[in-house]
């Protein structure tokens, strides 16, 4: 397509787009992100493509390859249109019979739909529990679009709002339109995205920069690389409205590179979008110029804040600066740079286009829109989920999520990445947005939420996030390089089985002192999981230090396995698979377990049948004596008691 | 570049055709009286770091010779040659006019930078918090005893580097090992010897 001189020539190339496909026409579309695609998805395009073309109906039916749909634990999905069969799990074997019963036959499949909870099967991807009860706003996209192909983008009415800020608005108006809108920071903060553009705008300089944040580190957290990934263009035509509305004409992209497919997309979306005159000189011929650069994070923390971000940008190493001066101020090469999320960025053509007065009707008094959380760990749906700010964790977890795994029982949630903090089941209702979070001792972060359930330790947890930030310390300055190793240790003595009586109370005071001395954000939150754990889960820190027992079985120093010899039936699994063969028996033999040798892996606990469940994990109390070696089983394999 | 791309041009300096005729090497090898294996081998590694040299050179030419983008160039060394020798590091410094000492900072700083030769299969096990808490600790000591090394460590005979990360964006699936750029959503044992045997 040539070069778009103006809104209207976007628009007629849009009807053009349009008017070269039939909405009724058929549309396989398989999710390539990086969930399903790890699940296998290359193998069952490739099956598609084989068995459409054996079929002869590649001129009757379309094929894409979308961005991620969200729901990860159950891909690689397919959906087809215009029915919208949703058929997840899919298996390269499955193609055929998609192919001759559903496209062909126009018949679902069983096997491969949603089944809820009473056996009944759901056909349609929107009536599934886990997107009936999403709104999905700004991640909706990514199941509609091809994200290597602008043309996708075009046609759901892309770059429209890019028309309408460059023909329609001043800048003054898109600024006050986003500051109206009260939109916040994605990323952790929460600041109010207007104010922070304001001030860049306001501050005198030629040169500004513009700044997307895809420097996603908080483990657990993952949606900006979907988004990236799923709906590059979505981002790209929120920066170049920002740049507009501050005046900027250079914007910089700082992903991770950890995120392949994340700088691949996005590095077609920038060439694609130059080509149309969308990005580059002169854009949509109303002589605004912007361009921007991908810069490669190579994989550091503490990159992902603002200052050091910036400093990573100029080729130094990424640690922060205090920042007496805003980065607004200045940032890159000491210029005004405002930098926002990935997320935050994504909203901004929506806002736009949608008006104020709709963005601002979703959500809570002080916190407008939706927010993407990435709903993992012991829950039972995992994947992105995109609800309005205020639903509660209850709904959540719940309603989307559909319950803990396995029938175990929800113990906490964890919120706002490392520095977040985790929540008890008394706070379940709790709504969530920025201020109710923040409030309740966590944070929104970027939106990790891992649900946690009885057989999860939250000492070892606290343990496994210090552990996390004092590797990801810069070291810059002390409180934060020394104090997070003293905390350390402390947490690593008390899953150890060493803690001592005031090792809680210490923890909070170094905690205290990390948390008002320290330079940078990372420091200043950094004792969040200590503090929201030894406030909530306190009986627990108890239970490690005076009753050395870890209620939770977790904590290798302070658990034992032993054979129950009356559930023992010798049939010899565990005994096979112990990697430190400290398991002796033989057949008919009452297997023992050598507690000197035993490492504590838990192998033989998680090989043994559940239908004998012979194998018994303690805590706190010393392992029973167990019959000598060479006494017969009592029970025999194969019989029920 | 991949190590397999190295080995074959220094096997054409050294081979039939190449700079260097077998009859050559056994004339060097005669003069300087040392085996054939050991000049064929010193001709090998010549190929390669002169094959390192020449895409350090393109990679700075990429970026224009610009000193911002040092941590870029860098990266780009890592991704071809999987690790940054000593005298890469020196001459990317020279011709970008940075001292040293930023450079190693920058390598030292960053997870992404090796300053050790790395095995030819990489092997990542995420330890991010939703993989954490469904198994991780559990799945690397799988993965320890399948590579038997430990993280951080490259086998002696260069098959596999392991490490551990702190999340490769996949936690619906956790606990996930990355190998060789492929995913495995909590493999269980058997699953993972058939993996790493399939490693040459």
């Amino acid at each position: 397509m040539a070069r778009l001189k103006s809104a209207a020539d976007l628009e007629q190339a849009r009807q053009k787009i349009l008017s070269k496909r039939d909405p009724t026409k058929p549309c396989v579309t398989i999710c390539s992100g990086t969930g399903c695609h790890a699940l296998g998805s290359d193998k069952v395009y490739e099956a598609l493509v084989s068995e459409i073309s054996k079929n002869g109906l590649r001129r009757r039916v379309d094929l894409r390859r979308t961005g991620c749909h969200g729901f990860c634990e159950r891909g690689p999905i397919i959906v087809i249109f215009p029915d919208e069969i949703c058929y997840l799990g899919v298996k390269p074997e499955d193609v055929p019979e998609i192919i001759s019963a559903t496209l062909s036959g126009n018949r679902p499949i069983d096997r491969l739909l949603y089944e809820d909870g009473d056996g009944k099967k759901i056909a349609h991807e929107g009536e599934i529990p886990f997107y009936k009860y999403q709104r999905r706003m700004v991640f909706g996209s990514n199941r509609l679009i091809d994200p290597t192909n602008i043309d996708d983008y075009i046609a759901l009415g892309g770059y429209s709002a890019l028309g309408k800020v460059l023909f329609e608005m001043s800048p003054e108006e898109v600024l006050d339109t986003v500051k109206r809108a009260n939109l916040r920071g994605r990323g952790g903060g929460g600041f109010p995205a207007g104010d922070k553009w304001e001030t860049t705008r306001n501050t005198p300089g030629d040169i500004k920069y513009v700044i997307v944040n895809a420097d996603e580190g908080d483990p657990g957290a993952f949606m900006d690389r979907s988004l990236l990934e799923g709906n590059p263009h979505s981002v790209l035509e929120g920066l170049i409205i920002g740049a507009y509305a501050i005046g900027s004409h250079e914007g910089f992209v700082y992903v991770r590179q950890e995120y392949p497919l994340a700088v691949n997309n996005l590095s077609l979306a920038l060439s694609q979008a130059r080509k149309y005159g969308l990005l580059g000189k002169n854009i949509l011929g109303s002589g605004f110029d912007f361009d921007v650069t991908i810069h490669r994070g190579a994989g550091a923390f503490i990159s992902g804040e603002s200052s050091a971000l910036m400093t990573a940008i100029e080729g130094m190493v990424g640690e922060p600066r205090p920042k007496y001066i805003r980065t607004a101020v200045s940032g890159v090469w000491e210029r005004p740079s405002n930098l926002n999320n990935v997320e935050t960025w994504a909203n901004v053509p929506l806002i736009i286009n949608r008006g104020t007065d709709w963005f601002t009707s979703i959500g809570t008094d002080g916190s407008k829109g939706t927010k993407i959380f990435s709903l993992v760990g012991k829950v039972k749906n995992t994947g992105l989920v995109e609800v309005p700010m205020g639903m509660t964790l209850r709904e959540i977890i719940y309603t989307i999520g559909g319950g803990i795994r396995q029938g175990r029982k929800f113990k906490a949630v964890q919120t706002g990445g490392p520095s977040g903090g985790c929540l008890p089941e008394s706070l379940i209702d709790l709504p969530v947005d920025f201020d109710e979070l923040t409030k309740a001792g966590s944070m929104m972060g970027s939106g990790g939420m891992i649900v946690m359930d009885e057989d999860t330790c939250m000492v070892d947890v606290a343990r496994y996030f210090l552990h996390f930030l004092a590797d990801e310390s810069c070291g810059k300055c002390v409180p934060c390089r020394a104090g997070l190793e003293q905390m350390v240790s402390i947490l690593d003595r008390i899953c150890e089985g060493e803690g001592e009586t005031g090792d809680i109370e210490l923890l909070e005071e170094i905690s205290e002192v990390v948390r008002d001395a320290s330079l940078c954000a990372l420091g200043q939150t950094a004792p969040n999981p200590v503090l929201s754990t030894t406030k909530y889960f306190r009986d627990e820190y108890e239970a490690h230090i005076e009753g050395k027992r870890c209620p939770a079985g977790v904590c290798k120093a302070l658990i034992s396995y032993y054979i129950d010899p009356d559930k023992c039936t010798a049939c010899g699994i565990c005994l096979r698979d112990c990697p430190v063969e400290a398991i002796s028996g033989g057949k008919n033999l009452v297997h023992i377990i050598d507690q000197e040798k035993c490492t504590k892996c838990s192998t033989c606990f998680e090989v043994c049948p559940t239908r004998f469940s012979a194998v018994v994990k303690i805590s706190g109390e010393p392992v029973p004596v167990v019959p000598p070696l060479g006494t017969k089983v009592a029970r025999k394999k194969g019989k029920q008691e | 570049m991949t190590k397999g791309k190295a080995k074959t041009r220094s096997k054409d300096l050294a081979g039939e055709g190449g700079l260097f005729p077998e009859s050559v090497l056994s004339r060097i090898s005669d003069k300087l009286g040392i085996p054939i294996s050991e000049v064929s081998h010193v001709v090998e590694t010549l190929g390669e770091v002169a094959q390192v040299a020449g895409d350090t050179d393109r990679i700075i030419e990429e970026y224009k010779g610009d000193k911002s983008a040092l941590i870029q160039i860098l990266l780009g060394i890592q991704r071809e040659n999987r690790w940054l020798p000593s005298d890469v590091l020196m001459s990317v410094c020279e011709k970008l006019g940075v001292p040293i000492s930023r450079a190693y900072r920058i390598a030292t700083f960053y997870k992404a930078f090796s300053l050790n030769p790395q095995g030819r299969h990489q092997v990542s096990v995420c330890m991010g918090t939703a993989c954490h808490v469904r198994g991780a600790p559990r799945l690397l000591d799988r993965v320890i005893e399948a590579v038997h090394i430990k993280p951080g460590e490259t086998s002696l005979d260069q098959r596999f580097s392991l490490e551990t990360v702190n999340c490769v964006g996949c936690c619906a699936l956790g606990p996930v090992v990355v190998i060789d750029g492929d995913y495995h959503s909590n493999p269980a044992k058997k699953e993972l010897e058939a993996v790493v045997s399939a490693c040459d």
